[in-house]
Formats: structure tokens, C-alpha cells, sequence
């Protein structure tokens, strides 16, 4: 290790002492930028000795998957805290618990292909692409392509274990050389009655041939097949069949089957895996309860199209009847740019007993619901309900969360 | 009283929340009892249908996507669309769709896309020397009402003697971020870099639109009876208020 790398970890490990000794709430990622300041390429040192390192990428569902495997392996794990997922989240980590037996880290879509060029995981987990943030990411195309060219060259020791059901991620898996894995549904009794409006990939990512979908289960996650081209759908390593969620929400299957996956290539059997997951709580604001005075409140984070309209879907399904509030907050961690609520499908919710709307943008949130046939009551704060479904974007999450549990996550 | 819109490939040219114009169209004018039918033209889609609608609508396509349709837009739907238009068929076409419509799209590469030549009008791609225009925008329509909308487009645009701006921009970009113009006009066309969900905020866009399908359908004025439009005028005066 030369002077420069000593310096930056040293400084690193100072700021992240002085962080958390003084509760500065910034130890999640200032160590990390100290350090990457000094040393630009400090990832590679600090990962240099870490057998077991696994990166979690895709659109929705990082958070509660790093979660979930992270209950699995137990003690000896640890991983980035939720939405710090950029290169210095992750250093802060190394920096904060160097000995650590388990890395897991959420790795954000635009970052994994430079996180790629200094750290060699033994496992990438591909959860899905959707449109998120067009004005921050660029197209999903574009991230796509990044993701092709970054995953192309990996080492081969690495275990690459890819959602089936998305075909650009099956496309990319289908172009890895290494070991691949995969999961998917395969249960059409979740199947949508019909194709939503909000879907990325419906033209094939190897021919450009329209897809033909047996059953959607959400977005274009589905049985897909293309008619024009040799690409098929991969044959899958496990299956809803497999495993139970323990969490509502379909898109929680997903997360469920990545992380017992996930688990099961590091060696843990199933037994072991499906008992680990029914002591799972979940992640801050990913299906989360909290109670105050007796009141309970639900929060799903819902921070793009897809997610939004699985959401609205957990909602309608769920035995826990409330009105639900939506708060619209367009600040950078949301997104500058709202249009995307005109891509939610709220036309199929009309039923709740009631709409609340709030945050920076409510009047945009309240004006795509009466185009919808749905009039509701903008309001300044958390309106008291026994029980209260609330569907924030991600700093209006943080906000609702602080206020009612009086303290700060990030 | 009916009318039939005709929406430009919605499964490839919709990637900001654009079916918010759609939606617009239908609510405001089944709000006013006036019967509304959605042509979805696609691939094979037959220009018969397409003359059947009395106001067309084009999103913004992702690249992929525009490599997709471009060949079909151009050859295929191109020629009886610039008829239509000719013919004072109104349209609203936001985000790249109007890059399509102009004689051609010069990429960052220095490649010239050839366009449907229906707007007096050329787009170009300076690559990594010009920033990608990203943000709220506000703009002074001639007779002085505002439009509010967000862009993001890398290309640049250049109108020629054939269309009149669309708008003075006040916030933002706008065509080029040079010549202070937003968007085009071309008989009863409006083309504009706002993006997605563009008449919810802009009601009076909006009822122009319909209101001048329904003047070329029934071939005579129709005025449209008012509707409680408070909500839509408190969104667009929060943006004017916000970001002027």
C-alpha cells in the first residue's frame, strides 16, 4: 500500500470516527468522499482482500434485497446504507468495517460500471431496468448499453444472477460469458389482466421485433418470447415455486427470489434460506409500519411509473383498508421532473376511500387525479387516520419518516 | 358532436408521461359532451384511418425507439400526414417529435437525418460541446398568456420563414437557447420542446386544439362552453411564481 492509499483510508477512518462520535448523520458517505478525494482508485484497495463482495443493480428494489440477503447471511454482514450507492457509499462501508465477512451493496444504475473497474465481486445481482429519473439517468437504452459493455468484461469467477423475466436483463445475461443465473415468476396466476401503459422493453433487445408477451406480471416483466429472433427466454434457476415472499407485493417475489438466489450460490440451503426469511423486516419506507399513537401508518416509497403502479396494486390488494395520501416532492434525489406521474395507471384505483395529496408538486399530483376521475384533499401535513397508506417520492419519504419517528436516516 | 385523435405510435413515442395530452384531449371534451375516439397509429396502421382523425398527437421516442418507426413515419405515414396538416388538421407534438418533423436531424456525429420536411425547420446536434437544455420552462405566447413545461432535448433547433415561433421563451432553453424562440407554428401545428404532459397545465392550449378539430370537422366555429379550470390555472401560476 503506498503513502497516498494510507493517507486516504487513515482520513477516512478519522471522518468516519468523527462522524459517528459526534452523530453527524453524514458517516454514510463523507469518509468515503474524504478518502476517494485523496485516492481515486481507494475502491480497489479496500476491496483487494474482501472474499465475498455483492453488488445489487437494477431500477426498483435494491434497498429490500440487500436487506433480505443481508437477514439471510446474518452478523457477519454488512452493507451500504439505503441510497448511499454511490462509489463513496460503498468506501465508507469498507472504511467503517474492514473486516467484515459479507459485503452487500446497492450499486445505483449510472455507477456500476465504474464501480466494476476497481472491484472484481463474486456476486452482480440485475433486479430490472425501468424508466427512473430521465433527467439523471438518461434512457433505459442507455444505462442498458452501459450495463452490456461493463458486464461483458467481467472476470470470470463472478456469478451474474439476472431477473428472466426482464428481457433487455436477459439479453444482457444471454451475453455473459461467465456464470449466469436466473430468476423469474413463472406463476401466471399473477398475471395482469392486461399490458400497463408504463413498459420499457416491449421490442426485442437483440432484433428490435415487437415481443410477444404469454402474461405480463408488471411493466414488461413477463413470459416473453420473440417471434423474428433466436433469442429465448433463459431457462430459470428458481421460481415463486420456490420461495415465499415475506413481504406483500408482487414486485416483493422478485426481491425475494434474487436474494434466496443470491444465497443459495454462496452455499446456504434452502431450508436455511426460507427460515432466515421469515424473520425479515423490511428496509426504511419499502412496505414499512410505523406506529404512532395507536395510528398506523404504511409507507410504500414509489418513485417511478412502475413502482408506483405496484404500489397502487399492494394497496388494492391488501387486507389493510385506509385512505391513501401521495406526496410528490421534485427535488434532485426525486427527480427534477414530474411527468411521470401521467404514466401511472391511478385510472384503475378510483375505489380508495380517499386521496390525500402533498409535498412540492401536489397540485401536479392533484391535477392528474381529477383527469382521472379522482378528487382529492391537498394537504400540508400527515393527516390523522387510524390507519394511512402513504405513497412518497424518495425526500419526501425521508421527510414523512422524520416526522414521525423524530429522527434522521441519512 | 365527435372527434377522433390520432395518437403517433403511443408504444414507441411515449417516454415522459406524453399519454397526459391524450387524456387531455378525451376528458376536456367528453367534459363538454363532445364524443371522443383514439386512433392508435402504428406500424399498420392504413392511411384511410389515418384521415379519419380530426387532431394528431406525437410524443418523444427514445433513440432506440426512433430507429424503430422513423423508416415507417417517413415513408409510410409521412405523406398523408403533410396533406392533412395542409389542410388545417391540427396537431401537438412535443419533445423530439418535432425533430422528425423538420427537414432533418444532424446527430452529434455529424449524420443528417432526413425528416418529414412538414415544419420549415432544422435540428442539429453539437455532441459534448452544447449541454443537454433540462429544467422547468416558461414561455410568452404572441398574445401574451404563458406556457409552463419541462424540456430536455441535446438537439438544437432553427426555424425558417415557413413557421412562426410558438412561443417567447422566458425560462429555459427553448429552440436553441440563442434566438430566445420556443417551438414552432405551422397552420394549425404546434410543435414545442416542452416535454411529456404538456396540456394539463396549459388548458388554453389545450381547447385551441380542439376547439380548431372541431372548426375544420364541422366547418364552422364552435365555441366550447367553459369549464371550472381553477385547479389547471393554480398548477401553472405555482410554476410562474416558482421559477420567474
Amino acid at each position: 500500500m503506498n503513502l497516498r492509499t494510507h493517507v486516504a483510508i487513515t482520513a477516512g477512518t478519522f471522518v468516519s470516527f468523527v462522524s459517528r462520535t459526534f452523530r453527524l448523520g453524514a458517516g454514510a458517505t463523507w469518509p468515503g468522499e474524504v478518502a476517494l478525494r485523496i485516492q481515486p482508485r481507494i475502491l480497489r484497495y479496500l476491496s483487494k482482500d474482501a472474499k465475498h463482495v455483492i453488488l445489487v443493480a437494477g431500477t426498483n428494489g435494491k434497498t429490500t434485497t440487500v436487506k433480505m440477503i443481508k437477514t439471510i447471511l446474518g452478523n457477519n454482514a454488512v452493507s451500504n446504507t439505503s441510497g448511499a450507492n454511490l462509489d463513496n457509499g460503498l468506501i465508507s462501508t469498507f472504511i467503517r468495517y474492514p473486516n467484515a465477512g459479507y459485503y452487500i451493496f446497492e450499486v445505483d444504475e449510472a455507477t456500476l460500471p465504474n464501480v466494476l473497474k476497481d472491484l472484481t465481486p463474486e456476486i452482480i445481482v440485475l433486479t430490472n431496468l425501468f424508466r427512473d429519473q430521465l433527467d439523471r439517468y438518461g434512457e433505459v437504452d442507455t444505462i442498458a448499453e452501459k450495463w452490456l459493455v461493463a458486464l461483458g468484461g467481467i472476470e470470470r469467477q463472478t456469478n451474474v444472477i439476472v431477473n428472466a423475466d426482464d428481457p433487455h436483463l436477459a439479453f444482457i445475461g444471454s451475453k455473459i460469458t461467465g456464470k449466469v443465473k436466473y430468476f423469474g415468476l413463472e406463476d401466471p396466476s399473477l398475471f395482469l389482466p392486461k399490458m400497463q401503459h408504463a413498459t420499457d422493453t416491449i421490442y426485442c433487445p437483440n432484433c428490435g421485433a415487437r415481443l410477444t408477451f404469454a402474461g405480463v406480471y408488471y411493466s414488461h416483466l413477463g413470459k416473453w418470447a420473440c417471434g423474428n429472433c433466436s433469442f429465448t427466454p433463459p431457462k430459470e434457476d428458481v421460481t415463486a415455486a420456490d420461495f415465499t415472499s415475506p413481504l406483500e407485493g408482487v414486485y416483493n417475489t422478485y426481491n425475494t427470489l434474487a436474494a434466496a438466489l443470491t444465497a443459495q450460490t454462496l452455499g446456504i440451503n434452502k431450508a436455511d434460506v426460507r427460515e432466515a426469511l421469515t424473520h425479515f423486516t423490511p428496509a426504511f419506507g419499502r412496505m414499512e409500519t410505523i406506529v404512532v399513537n395507536d395510528k398506523r401508518i404504511k409507507i410504500l416509497l414509489s418513485k417511478n411509473p412502475t413502482g408506483y403502479n405496484e404500489s397502487l396494486r399492494t394497496v388494492a390488494a391488501s387486507v389493510d383498508k385506509g385512505p391513501v395520501m401521495l406526496v410528490l416532492n421534485d427535488r434532485i434525489p426525486d427527480g427534477r421532473d414530474i411527468s411521470w406521474i401521467w404514466d401511472v395507471d391511478f385510472e384503475a384505483y378510483r375505489n380508495f376511500p380517499k386521496y390525500y395529496v402533498s409535498g412540492d408538486r401536489s397540485l401536479d399530483i392533484a391535477l392528474r387525479l381529477k383527469y382521472a376521475g379522482i378528487q382529492p384533499t391537498v394537504v400540508a401535513d400527515i393527516p390523522d387516520e387510524n390507519m394511512l397508506w402513504i405513497l412518497p417520492t424518495y425526500s419526501a419519504m425521508l421527510e414523512i419518516r422524520k416526522k414521525l419517528t423524530g429522527r434522521k436516516i441519512l | 358532436m365527435n372527434i377522433t385523435i390520432g395518437w403517433l405510435y403511443p408504444e414507441l413515442m411515449s417516454t415522459y408521461g406524453d399519454r397526459g395530452n391524450i387524456f387531455v384531449f378525451i376528458k376536456r371534451s367528453e367534459w363538454r359532451h363532445i364524443k371522443t375516439s383514439v386512433v392508435r397509429i402504428e406500424f399498420k396502421t392504413t392511411d384511410k384511418e389515418i384521415e379519419s382523425c380530426d387532431l394528431i398527437f406525437g410524443g418523444g421516442a427514445q433513440d432506440r425507439q426512433q430507429g424503430i418507426l422513423i423508416d415507417d413515419l417517413r415513408e409510410r405515414k409521412g405523406p398523408v400526414l403533410k396533406k392533412m396538416f395542409g389542410r388545417g388538421i391540427p396537431g401537438l407534438f412535443v419533445c423530439g417529435a418535432p425533430q422528425l418533423l423538420g427537414h432533418y436531424y444532424m446527430t452529434g456525429d455529424g449524420e443528417k437525418l432526413e425528416g418529414l420536411g412538414i415544419f420549415d425547420m432544422v435540428t442539429k446536434h453539437f455532441g459534448k460541446k452544447k449541454p443537454r437544455c433540462i429544467g422547468n420552462t416558461i414561455g410568452k405566447l404572441p398574445d401574451g398568456k404563458t406556457i409552463v413545461g419541462f424540456e430536455n432535448h441535446g438537439g438544437r433547433t432553427y426555424l425558417g420563414n415557413g413557421v412562426k415561433p410558438f412561443a417567447t421563451i422566458i425560462k429555459g432553453c427553448g429552440n436553441n437557447g440563442e434566438d430566445g424562440t420556443e417551438g414552432a407554428v405551422y397552420k394549425n401545428c404546434i410543435a414545442t420542446y416542452s416535454h411529456g404532459p404538456f396540456l394539463p397545465k396549459n388548458p388554453h392550449i389545450a381547447d385551441q386544439l380542439i376547439s380548431k378539430a372541431l372548426e375544420i370537422k364541422y366547418q364552422k366555429k364552435i365555441p366550447l362552453k367553459p369549464l371550472d379550470d381553477s385547479l389547471e390555472w393554480q398548477a401553472h401560476k405555482a410554476i410562474l411564481q416558482r421559477f420567474t
